[in-house]
C-alpha cells in the first residue's frame, strides 16, 4: 500500500518541504544556481510538484496544476520521492533502475543532488510536527 | 555507518567491497577481434539482420581509404551499401544526428554502420534512435528513457541494427550504450543511454588504428587508462566491470606505450589497444570524467588529453579519503609495481610521468585553459552526473582546488 493516501497528503509534507527550502536563507540561493524549473510528477497518488529555481528570482512553489513550464520533468512513485528525501533512496541506483525517470537537462538536477544531504532532517521534522511516526516508520 | 553516506543512501559514495545492495551488468554487443576483418564486414553483420546498410563515418577517415575497404567488406557479405553519411564532426551535434537519420531513410537503408572514432558512434546510435522511433535528437535525452513495451515500464523496443568500427583505441562507444552529442542551440551537451543503444556488433581490426597519429594514440590510450581506473574505484563498482577494468589495465600497461611510439609497425599493440579500450569502458565513473566534460564543453580540450591531465589529481584527492578507496588504488598500483605506503602520490606521479612520456600536456594551462576559466568548470563539473559516482563526495571547494593544481 502506498505511504499517502492521497494528493493533499503528498504536498503537504513533500510540498512543504519544497516550501520551506524555497523561503530558506542559507539553501535556496544555492538550490537557485540550478536556474531550471522541475517538476516532480509522482504515482500513487497521481500529484505534482513544480518548483522554480531561477538564478536572481524569488522560489515558487506549485502543489497541483501550475501555469510554469518545466525544464526537468523527474518522475517517480510518490513512495520513491518519501524514501527519497529520508536519504534512504541512492539516486544513480534508483536512475539505473527506472525507479526515477529524469525527462530534459539531468544535470541541472544532479548537482543539487550533493545539497539535499542536509534537507533530509528537515523532512523527517515536518513528518514528526505533523505527528506522522507512521509515515517514519514506514520507510 | 553514517545513514546518509553509507550504501543505498540519496549520495553515490558507499562501500567499496562487499556484497552490494544493487548493481547492474550488461554487455550485449558480439566483439570480433582479429586481422583482416574488415574483409568480412557485410559477412559478420548480415548475422545481425542488416540487409541494406547505411555507413556512418567523417571525412578524416574517408581520406585514410578505410571507407573504400569497408564498402568492399560489406558487399563482398551479399549486403547492399544503401548510402554513406561522412559529415561527421569531432563534436557531433543534435542536427547532424537528425540529418544522418534522415539520410538514412532517404537511402531506404534497414541497418547503420560506423566507422569512425567516438563522435562517429555516438552519432550513429544518436541517428539509429531518430530512423527508428522519429521524433528528435532532444526528444531521446536522458537514461532509460528510450520507448519500452507495458507503457513504459517493460522490454526497451529495439533500433536498427548498428554495428561499430572503432578507429581509436580509447572511447570503447561500440560496447557502450551510451552517446554524448552536443545541442548547439540550447548550448548544452545531450546525454543518451539506454539498452538498445548497445551495438549488436563490434568489429576490433587493428588495420583501422594503423594510420593513427601518435598524439591521438596517447590521448586516446589515456582516455581508456581512465575508464579503467575510474571504473575499478567507482562508487558504482561491480565485481563484473571489476574483472575488466584489472585486464584493461594490464593490457594498456604491456602495449600503451609501444602502440604511441611504433605504432604503424606494432601491430599487436594496436590490436591489444583496441582490446583494452573495449573492456575499460563503463558508466560507472568519477570525477575525472566530471572534470573533463566540461574542459572540452568551454575550452576544447580532447576528451583523453583533459582525462589524462585531471587524472593524477582525482587519484591523490581520492586516495586520502579513506583507506577502502586507497586499497582499490593500491590494486591498480600492483599492476603497475607500485608499492609505496603513499599510494595516491606514488600512482599520481606515475601516470603524469607515463603521460609526459608519451608525448601530452600535463597541465591545463598547456591546453588553453585560463585562470579565470575555474568557476565555470567548478560549475560544469557539479553538474556532470559522474560526481555521483565518486568514491569521495566532492564540493565546489574540491573541485576548484582540483582544478587549480592541474593548472
Amino acid at each position: 500500500m502506498a505511504y499517502f493516501k492521497d494528493p493533499d497528503e503528498v504536498y503537504a509534507y513533500i510540498g512543504r518541504l519544497f516550501e520551506q527550502l524555497a523561503a530558506d536563507d542559507e539553501l535556496a540561493p544555492k538550490f537557485r544556481k540550478a536556474n531550471t524549473i522541475v517538476q516532480y510528477r509522482y504515482r500513487e497518488p497521481e500529484s505534482q510538484i513544480t518548483v522554480k529555481m531561477i538564478d536572481g528570482e524569488d522560489g515558487q512553489v506549485d502543489c497541483g496544476t501550475t501555469a510554469m513550464e518545466p525544464e526537468v520533468v523527474m518522475t517517480m512513485d510518490a513512495d520513491t520521492a518519501h524514501r527519497f528525501w529520508l536519504g534512504q533512496v541512492n539516486v544513480t541506483v534508483a536512475l539505473a533502475r527506472g525507479q526515477m525517470k529524469a525527462k530534459g537537462p539531468v544535470a541541472k538536477i544532479l548537482k543539487l543532488v550533493p545539497l539535499v544531504k542536509p534537507v533530509f532532517p528537515r523532512y523527517r521534522q515536518i513528518l514528526e510536527d505533523a505527528g506522522r511516526q507512521d509515515l517514519l516508520e514506514a520507510s | 555507518m553514517d545513514e546518509l553516506s553509507g550504501p543505498g543512501s540519496a549520495l553515490g559514495a558507499g562501500p567499496l567491497s562487499g556484497f552490494k545492495d544493487f548493481y547492474q551488468y550488461a554487455s550485449p554487443t558480439r566483439v570480433i577481434a582479429g586481422r583482416d576483418l574488415l574483409e568480412s564486414t557485410g559477412f559478420e553483420f548480415q548475422k545481425e539482420g542488416a540487409s541494406r546498410v547505411f555507413l556512418v563515418t567523417d571525412a578524416v577517415i574517408r581520406s585514410t581509404g578505410l571507407v573504400e575497404r569497408v564498402e568492399a567488406g560489406v558487399r563482398d557479405g551479399g549486403l547492399e551499401l544503401a548510402g554513406v553519411f561522412d559529415e561527421v564532426p569531432q563534436d557531433s551535434s543534435t542536427d547532424i544526428c537528425e540529418r544522418c537519420a534522415d539520410a538514412a531513410k532517404g537511402a531506404g537503408a534497414d541497418s547503420f554502420l560506423a566507422l569512425g572514432g567516438g563522435s562517429v558512434m555516438d552519432t550513429a546510435k544518436v541517428a539509429d534512435a531518430l530512423f527508428t522511433h522519429g521524433g528528435t535528437a532532444r526528444d531521446q535525452e536522458g537514461f532509460f528513457l528510450m520507448p519500452r513495451e507495458a507503457d513504459g515500464m517493460g522490454r526497451p523496443l529495439e533500433v536498427a541494427p548498428l554495428a561499430c568500427i572503432p578507429t581509436t583505441a580509447g572511447t570503447g562507444s561500440e560496447v557502450s550504450m551510451a552517446a554524448v552529442i552536443k545541442d548547439h542551440e540550447h548550448k548544452v551537451k545531450l546525454e543518451i543511454a539506454d539498452f538498445p543503444l548497445f551495438p549488436r556488433l563490434a568489429i576490433l581490426d587493428p588495420e583501422t588504428t594503423r594510420t593513427l597519429p601518435p598524439a591521438v594514440a596517447a590521448a586516446t590510450g589515456m582516455d581508456a587508462m581512465t575508464h579503467a581506473i575510474e571504473g575499478y574505484v567507482s562508487a558504482d563498482w561491480s565485481p563484473h566491470q571489476d574483472a575488466r577494468s584489472l585486464q584493461a589495465l594490464r593490457m594498456i600497461r604491456d602495449n600503451l606505450e609501444r602502440a604511441v611510439e611504433r605504432g604503424e609497425e606494432d601491430e599487436e599493440a594496436r590490436g591489444n589497444m583496441l582490446v583494452a579500450a573495449n573492456l575499460a569502458i563503463t558508466l560507472a565513473l568519477g570525477s575525472v570524467h566530471a572534470m573533463s566534460h566540461p574542459a572540452g564543453a568551454h575550452f576544447g580540450v580532447p576528451h583523453g588529453v583533459a582525462n589524462a591531465i585531471h587524472l593524477p589529481h582525482v587519484i591523490r584527492h581520492n586516495a586520502a579519503g579513506g583507506e577502502e578507496i586507497a586499497g582499490r588504488y593500491r590494486d591498480i598500483g600492483e599492476l603497475f609495481d607500485i608499492h609505496e605506503p603513499e599510494i595516491g602520490d606514488a600512482l599520481a606521479r606515475y601516470l603524469t610521468e607515463l603521460s609526459a612520456s608519451i608525448g601530452l600536456p600535463t597541465r591545463l594551462s598547456q591546453v588553453g585553459v585560463p585562470e579565470d576559466g575555474i568557476p565555470a568548470l567548478v560549475e560544469g563539473a557539479l553538474g556532470d552526473g559522474t560526481t555521483l559516482l565518486n568514491p569521495r563526495e566532492m564540493d565546489e571547494e574540491d573541485y576548484a582546488a582540483l582544478y587549480r593544481a592541474a593548472l
